[in-house]
Parts: C-alpha cells; sequence; structure tokens
C-alpha cells in the first residue's frame, strides 16, 4: 500500500504554526528518522528541527560565536525524546555536511566556527543523554522499590485478612476458639501479661435449639448473629468469642475479684434478656453463665475452661437464665464422684464388688426368714466403699443396670447354695433400681436367671420403692405381675417415706413392706405417735395380706414393742450387722 | 501459615520484565542489566527488533490520533507498559484536554513507575491488572470512576496479545471487553506475527521470551483479524503496522519487516 493517511481536517497531526521547513531541516529529519522512537509527527520533527536549524543559524551569524546555543540546541533535541547515540552521530555528520551549504552561511573563519558549534552540540547532548539516563535509571530504581513496597504491604495485608479469618467466627465475626486460646493463654502468662487476677464468663443459650426448630436456621443464625452482637457490646471491652454453636466465653483480663466478672456476667444477661424481632419472630433468649474468677498464678488453660464448662453446668441443671458462680469444694465432690462412677465398669470387669446379706428375722420365733443382700465395693485406692457412696452415682450415670444385673445374678448364684439344717433356707432380698425395672427384658433376666440357677423363685424377694410405682405408668405395673407370676416375691422397701398410699398396693402383686427405719427410731416413749401410727399401718397391711418387716431395729425394747405392735418381722442391728452369708448361715445352723 | 492465594507476587527484578525489555528497544534507560541482556539477546537473533517496537509504538500514536479526530474521550489502555515517550494521555490530550485515559499493566513495576509519572496529572490513571481477567479489569472501581461506559471508549491491546497464550482464550477475553463497551467504541490491536518468517528466527525470538514471564504467542494475520470479531475494521484493515495509516508514503516501506500486525475496529449500531 502506497498511500498517504496523512490527517486530514482536524488539528491532530498537524505541525504547529511556524515557518516551513527548508531543505536542511528536512533533510535533518530524514537523517533522524529510524534512530530512536520519535513520539511525533514527521511533521512536528520537521517543523521542531526548522526551529533549531534558524538557532543555529544565528548562532553562526552571531560575533562573538555564542556557545550556549549548541548546548541549548542539544538540550532540547534530548527533551524531545531525539535522544540516542545514532542521533548525535546524524546530527553532526548532517550540521557539517549541509548546514553552511543549504543556509548559505560561508565567512572566513566558517570551518573553525563549526567545529566549536558541533563540540559544544556534541557536549550539551552527550551531557543531556547523560542526566536523561540517571534520571531514568532513578525513576525504574524508585518504581521498583514502590511496587515492592506495595507488594510487601498487600501481602500483609491479604496476611492480616487470612488472620482475620482463621482467628474469627464467619457467621458472627466474633473471636473464635483459636483467638480466644490464644488470649488467655497470653493473660495466663503472668510473667509477660502483668495480670494478676483473670475471670471468665462461660455463656451459653438456654433452648436455643427451640428458635431453630421453629423458625428454622436461618432466623437461627440471624438470631445468634443478633445475641453476638448484643453480647459483644454489652461487656465492651472484654473479649467474646464464640466457642460454636450457642456458647460464648467472655475473658475479663485484670479482674480485681468476683465482683467485677460477675458484673460483666450480668450486663451479659441483661443484654441477652432485651427483646429482641428477627424476620418478624420473636427471638428473645436467655442465657446461662458459669462464672470462674481467679490468681492468675494458680491455674492454667485448660483447668479455667474445665472450671467455667462445670460451672456453667451448675447454672443450666438450676434451671437457666442466671448465672452460678464456682464453688471449688463443689467441684471437687463432683469430680470424685464422677471419677468414682468411672471407675465402675473396670470394678466390675475386675470383680470388685462383692455382696453381703443383713438378716430378715422373724420376730415371733427369732428364726431368720430372709437375708437383704447389700453390695460393697472393694475399690483399689479408697478401700471397701459401702453402697451410700455409689448407689446413686450409677443411678444417675445408668451405671446401676450392669451393677443391678450383677448384683441380682451374684445374690441367686449364691442363695441356691444355702441350706440350713431346721428346714427351709432364708430368701435373698435384692433391691431393684427404677432403671433396671423400667427395661424390657428384666422379666425374661430374672426368669433365666431363675433356670440357670436353679433357685427356687419363693426364695427371692426383689425390693422396689414406692416412688417407683408413682406416676401410674402401666409398664412397671405389668412387669411387677410378671415377675410376680414367676413366684418371685415383691417387697416395697423404705415404705412410709414417701407418699405412702395404701390404696394402690391393692392393686400391686406386692408380699411385704418393709417399714422405714424412722418409725422404728420413734418407738422409744411408750405410747408415742410413731407407734400408732406403726400399729395402724400393721393391722392395714394385715387386712390386705401382706407381712411386714421393720428396718433399722437396733435394740430389745424396739424388738418388743415390734412384736407387741404384730410386726412379722425385723432388720437391723439388733438381729445382725451386714455380714459374708457364711456367717449368718453359720449362725442359723 | 499457609500464603493465601490472594497475596501478590514479591518482585523479581532478577527476571526480564517484557515491560522494560520493550522500554530498551524504544531507547529508554527505564531497565536493569538483565532486561538489557534479553533485549540484546533478542536483537541478535531478530535485528531489527528495536525498528519493530518503534514501528508498533507509532502505530500506537497514530491510532491515538486518529481516535481522536473520530471523537474518541475515553481510552483504556491494556498491557500499557512503562511510560516511557509518547503516552496515550499524552497524544490524546493534546489534541482534546479533556480526554481521559486509564492504563492497565500487569508488571507492578511498570504500574508503580506509571502512579508516579501520572501523579498529578488530570484525566489520567493506572491500575494493576491482567487482560486474562477482563471482568476483573472493567469492574475496577478506578476503571469505573474514570470510564464512563455508556459513552465510547477506545480499548487499546497494543503489542500485548502475543503475551497471551491459547488456553487463556484472548478472543473470549476481547468478547468480554466488547459487551461492556457502547456503539462507537473502538478496538485497538497489534500482536507479533510470524508471517514470513524463518523457522530459526521463530525459535530464537521463542527463546529469548521463554527467559521472561511472557512467551511469546505469535500469530497469523487471519487469527488477528477473527480477534475483531463484532468490530467493523477500519481502512486499511489488519495490516503490518507501518502500513496503517501512515502519515508519509515512503514510512510504509519494508513494511513485513515490522513483524507486527494491527488494525483498528469499530463497534457499530
Ligand atoms: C510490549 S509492551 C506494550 C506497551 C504498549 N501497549 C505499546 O504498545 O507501546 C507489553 C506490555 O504488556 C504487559 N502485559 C503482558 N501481559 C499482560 C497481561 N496479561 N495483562 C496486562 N498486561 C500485560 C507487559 O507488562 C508490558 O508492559
Amino acid at each position: 500500500m502506497r498511500c498517504s493517511w496523512a490527517e486530514s481536517g482536524g488539528s491532530v497531526g498537524e505541525p504547529p504554526a511556524g515557518p516551513a521547513p527548508g531543505a536542511f531541516a528536512r533533510a535533518w529529519a530524514k537523517a533522524l528518522s529510524g534512530t530512536s522512537y520519535l513520539p511525533m509527527t514527521h511533521a512536528q520533527l520537521e517543523a521542531l528541527l526548522q526551529r533549531l536549524t534558524d538557532q543555529l543559524a544565528e548562532a553562526l551569524r552571531t560575533e562573538p560565536l555564542d556557545l550556549r546555543a549548541g548546548h541549548r540546541v542539544a538540550s532540547e533535541l534530548v527533551a524531545a525524546h531525539i535522544a540516542s547515540a545514532e542521533a548525535l552521530g546524524r546530527t553532526v555528520e548532517v550540521i557539517q555536511l549541509r548546514l553552511v551549504r543549504d543556509l548559505d552561511l560561508v565567512a572566513d573563519d566558517t570551518a573553525d566556527r563549526m567545529a566549536r558549534l558541533l563540540a559544544a552540540i556534541a557536549t550539551g547532548y552527550a551531557r543531556a543523554l547523560r542526566d536523561r539516563t540517571l534520571d531514568e535509571q532513578e525513576a525504574i530504581r524508585r518504581a521498583t522499590l514502590t511496587a515492592r513496597a506495595d507488594a510487601e504491604r498487600a501481602l500483609r495485608a491479604s496476611e492480616a485478612r487470612f488472620r482475620h479469618q482463621a482467628t474469627h467466627d464467619p457467621l458472627t465475626d466474633l473471636p473464635n476458639r483459636t483467638l480466644f486460646a490464644e488470649r488467655l493463654a497470653a493473660v495466663l502468662d503472668g510473667s509477660t501479661s502483668g495480670v494478676h487476677r483473670v475471670g471468665l464468663c462461660f455463656l451459653d443459650i438456654d433452648r436455643f435449639k427451640r428458635i431453630n426448630d421453629s423458625y428454622g436456621h436461618q432466623i437461627g443464625d440471624r438470631a445468634l448473629v443478633a445475641a453476638a452482637h448484643r453480647l459483644s457490646r454489652a461487656v465492651e471491652p472484654h473479649l467474646v468469642a464464640r466457642l460454636g454453636g450457642d456458647a460464648f466465653v467472655i475473658l475479663v483480663e485484670r479482674s480485681t475479684g468476683t465482683g467485677d466478672v460477675l458484673a460483666v456476667a450480668e450486663s451479659a444477661l441483661a443484654a441477652l434478656a432485651e427483646p429482641v424481632l428477627v424476620g418478624g419472630h420473636d427471638c428473645t433468649v436467655t442465657a446461662s453463665v458459669g462464672i470462674v474468677e481467679r490468681r492468675v498464678a494458680d491455674t492454667s488453660p485448660d483447668d479455667l475452661m474445665r472450671a467455667a464448662g462445670s460451672t456453667l453446668h451448675w447454672a443450666k441443671t438450676a434451671g437457666g437464665a442466671g448465672w452460678a458462680m464456682y464453688d471449688a469444694e463443689r467441684d471437687e465432690r463432683e469430680q470424685a464422684r464422677q471419677a468414682l462412677s468411672a471407675a465402675i465398669p473396670g470394678g466390675l470387669e475386675r470383680g470388685e464388688f462383692y455382696l453381703d446379706y443383713q438378716p430378715l428375722t422373724s420376730l415371733q420365733d427369732g428364726s431368720v426368714l430372709g437375708v437383704e443382700a447389700l453390695v460393697r465395693w472393694r475399690h483399689p485406692q479408697l478401700g471397701v466403699l459401702s453402697p451410700d457412696s455409689f448407689i446413686g452415682l450409677a443411678e444417675e450415670t445408668g451405671l446401676i443396670v450392669p451393677l443391678g444385673a450383677w448384683v441380682l445374678a451374684e445374690a441367686c448364684r449364691e442363695a441356691v447354695g444355702w441350706s440350713t439344717a431346721t428346714g427351709e433356707p432364708p430368701y435373698v432380698s435384692v433391691n431393684l433400681a427404677v432403671r433396671q425395672l423400667r427395661r424390657p427384658g428384666l422379666v425374661q433376666e430374672v426368669r433365666s436367671l431363675l433356670r440357670r440357677t436353679g433357685l427356687p423363685p419363693n426364695r427371692l424377694q426383689l425390693e422396689i420403692t414406692e416412688s417407683m410405682m408413682m406416676g401410674g405408668a402401666e409398664e412397671p405395673v405389668r412387669t411387677l405381675r410378671a415377675l410376680a407370676d414367676l413366684g418371685v416375691r415383691i417387697a416395697i422397701d423404705d415404705f412410709g417415706t414417701g407418699y405412702s398410699n395404701l390404696a394402690y398396693l391393692r392393686d400391686l402383686p406386692v408380699t411385704e413392706l418393709k417399714v422405714a427405719g424412722e418409725f422404728v427410731r420413734g418407738l422409744r416413749a411408750p405410747e408415742a405417735a410413731d407407734e400408732r401410727i406403726l400399729a395402724s399401718l400393721v393391722s392395714l397391711a394385715h387386712a390386705l395380706d401382706l407381712t411386714v418387716t421393720a428396718e433399722g431395729v437396733e435394740t430389745v425394747g424396739q424388738a418388743e414393742r415390734l412384736r407387741a405392735i404384730g410386726c412379722d418381722a425385723g432388720q437391723g442391728w439388733h438381729f445382725g450387722r451386714p455380714a459374708p452369708a457364711d456367717h449368718i448361715l453359720a449362725r442359723i445352723r | 501459615m499457609q500464603r493465601p492465594d490472594w497475596a501478590p507476587e514479591t518482585i523479581d527484578v532478577e527476571r526480564p520484565s517484557v515491560a522494560r525489555m520493550y522500554d530498551y528497544y524504544l531507547g529508554g534507560s527505564h531497565n536493569f542489566a538483565v532486561d538489557r541482556a534479553a533485549a540484546q539477546a533478542m536483537v541478535a537473533a531478530v535485528p531489527e527488533a528495536p525498528l519493530m517496537a518503534q514501528a508498533n509504538r507509532a502505530f500506537l500514536r497514530r491510532a491515538v490520533q486518529f481516535l481522536t479526530n473520530a471523537g474518541i474521550r475515553q481510552f483504556l489502555d491494556i498491557g500499557s507498559g512503562i511510560p516511557t515517550v509518547g503516552n496515550v494521555h499524552e497524544i490524546a490530550q493534546r489534541h482534546a484536554p479533556d480526554s481521559r485515559v486509564v492504563y492497565v499493566d500487569v508488571d507492578p513495576v511498570a504500574v508503580a513507575h506509571s502512579r508516579e509519572i501520572l501523579a498529578g496529572t488530570e484525566g489520567a490513571t493506572v491500575v494493576q491488572e491482567d487482560l486474562r481477567h477482563p471482568e476483573r479489569i472493567l469492574a475496577h472501581p478506578d476503571v469505573r470512576a474514570n470510564l464512563d461506559f455508556s459513552q465510547p471508549v477506545a480499548v487499546l491491546v497494543v503489542a500485548v496479545l502475543h503475551f497471551v497464550g491459547d488456553h487463556d482464550r484472548p478472543a473470549e477475553v476481547l468478547r468480554t471487553l466488547r459487551a461492556a463497551l457502547a456503539p462507537g467504541s473502538h478496538l485497538v490491536l497489534s500482536q507479533a506475527s510470524d508471517d514470513g518468517r524463518s523457522d530459526a528466527e521463530r525459535a530464537e525470538a521463542q527463546k529469548v521470551y521463554q527467559r521472561t514471564d511472557s512467551p511469546l504467542w505469535v500469530r497469523s494475520r487471519a487469527e488477528l483479524t477473527a480477534f475483531f470479531d463484532g468490530f467493523e475494521l477500519v481502512d486499511p484493515g489488519v495490516v503490518w503496522v507501518p502500513q496503517w495509516r501512515p502519515e508519509t508514503p515512503d514510512s510504509a516501506e519494508d513494511a513485513e519487516r515490522a513483524v507486527f500486525l494491527g488494525g483498528v475496529g469499530r463497534l457499530g449500531g
């Protein structure tokens, strides 16, 4: 393509106003093309060079020769980006060859003046080019430093963002467990933190699941966010972290005593208790708080968190919507119990449990009618433990089921081997826990136990408490009937301490009432109220065809009175303390 | 801690940068020894490399002048490089002072340098972004603040596409940019081509640019023409850059030695 697209009409690309370039300026422009990138149109270049040509001509004509003109032209060239070694060479060449001729500047000392002018141009050009090069080198170095600083700042910012994400809960933007653990560890390092006392409020929203269940998780999440924000605002500047779910923890640094931490807990509870609407739903909540406050030197993060967790549990079991303060004694007690209950399964496996028996003696003829099996634990560290120290625990944790099963089986196994010189050997009476009674399969268990051991059913008595029969549950009653149908004796234990409703006994397959020791203790004074109560109890029981055994009989006097009242049997120290079976059997023989 | 993926690269001046090599070809001194060594190796392989760069830069100048005459006042110059001489805003603002230019480059040093040069300049700004993420360029707040996409915008992608491999879908990149433009907008493209080159020259050039972060993706005239999909090519179409509206007839001589093909397209409608 050989045509020119030179601009037409517009101002763009047109040479600035000035004299039309002469032959020399045009030749100069041609010589320069291709030496380096020239950021202008060819016409602009020619116009520029025409101006410089005029300056050079003026200098050559003027006496004395002003060398500054050469410097000026050179720096103008460089400033116009005509700035390369090639451009200087071509410039020197074209001036030397054509300037004098084209402009008709011949004079006597032309050669001399031209040499000095060219020297000035070359000097000025080299100087300007050097300055320009140094400036550009400096600029690019500076740009590199700036870019590096920018990159590092951006890296730090992104690391900060990354760190924020790693240490905050995405839902509420509260600090998360990680950040909380870091802060707590730092605070507890009293040597560096300078903090002497520290407090924790372990907070959990009461029945939060209800909100999720009724309004869905979206509303639930928003309610959590709302709670989180109110919480952190209420206890500012203390750190509030979300530990997950609806559990939060507040770190009270530099506490001066429990009062400080309690005040924080109360503000937290107050803030949460304010009514909240989320998506038109009432999402007002209450919370429970466990408070721990301690000397930094006396605790560790794990210790504090565990204590706060237990304390929160106390607040929850007390009904929620409030706080509980850590209590070391209570905690120790609970921990000991915890440890004890955790050891029950191992104890069962290692055969650490055994049975003692206490006789149930006839008040008519002094014969031993039966014996009550009482479980003992020969604890490797704590020595022999009586049932009061572990049965309650076992009942709470459900371990009563395997333990009770073991007691039942062991009692049957031992009882089947008992014999007496005088006829019928005593029956064995075993306590049944409510969990055992409620479990399906108890009847089957007892049936196969009797079959396996060969113990006659009437030599087994199961003791239940009145409270187990309360509430009109049908299932336990059906179980009792089935047990009674097997031929097993059923006794109501501790009668008189609870509801003591005789009416319901009519409908139960009960054979015996064991009257609580409290009544027997009241028998010291003749004609005491307790005696009259006992007397009517006995006659009522007899009317229902039940035998009556009095528990806790400690003196001859009590035994006498009980016999006088018509009570059938007695149990207690007066008749014999709990002892291994062979001791008791030896006494009978 | 693992470095998050949005963290920027640190600045590595041990590797030659194509922006600073280009500055060297143009006669600038905004470059380091590594850049000069790479550029000199390129010159050894393709002796007219500096002339190619000059011819490309001159094409850019003529294209901007053409656009300014066509009434364009907004420019998005992607892969703008180190502002050496003859920057888009200088060319445009000389004749239309209300012209606004946003420069975009991936090279952080080029961007830092541009920022310094542009400090205090009305109507020109610079953004660090990658042509391969056109949606990020279009969404960038500084781009949004300086350019009104309801009015015509000229998008310049000059001597950059040969750094974008086919796997980075250059056609899709251009389509995304086009979709953001109002009728009357323009696209200016130029890129290295191996049309008429010997295999030896091709291999040498590849070797040089393998040292940089940006290996060369040369393309044919047909491929470059296809990039103008959706635009009407302005006369004379896709040509060797010296042939694109030369100011004097002889400046278009030996045009195919220029290596760069270029063209300007207009968005109709
Ligand atoms: C040869 S220079 C071209 C400069 C200017 N456009 C010109 O033609 O005069 C190429 C520039 O593109 C930049 N570049 C390369 N790949 C890029 C990408 N993917 N996104 C943005 N800029 C890129 C380089 O950093 C360099 O500054």
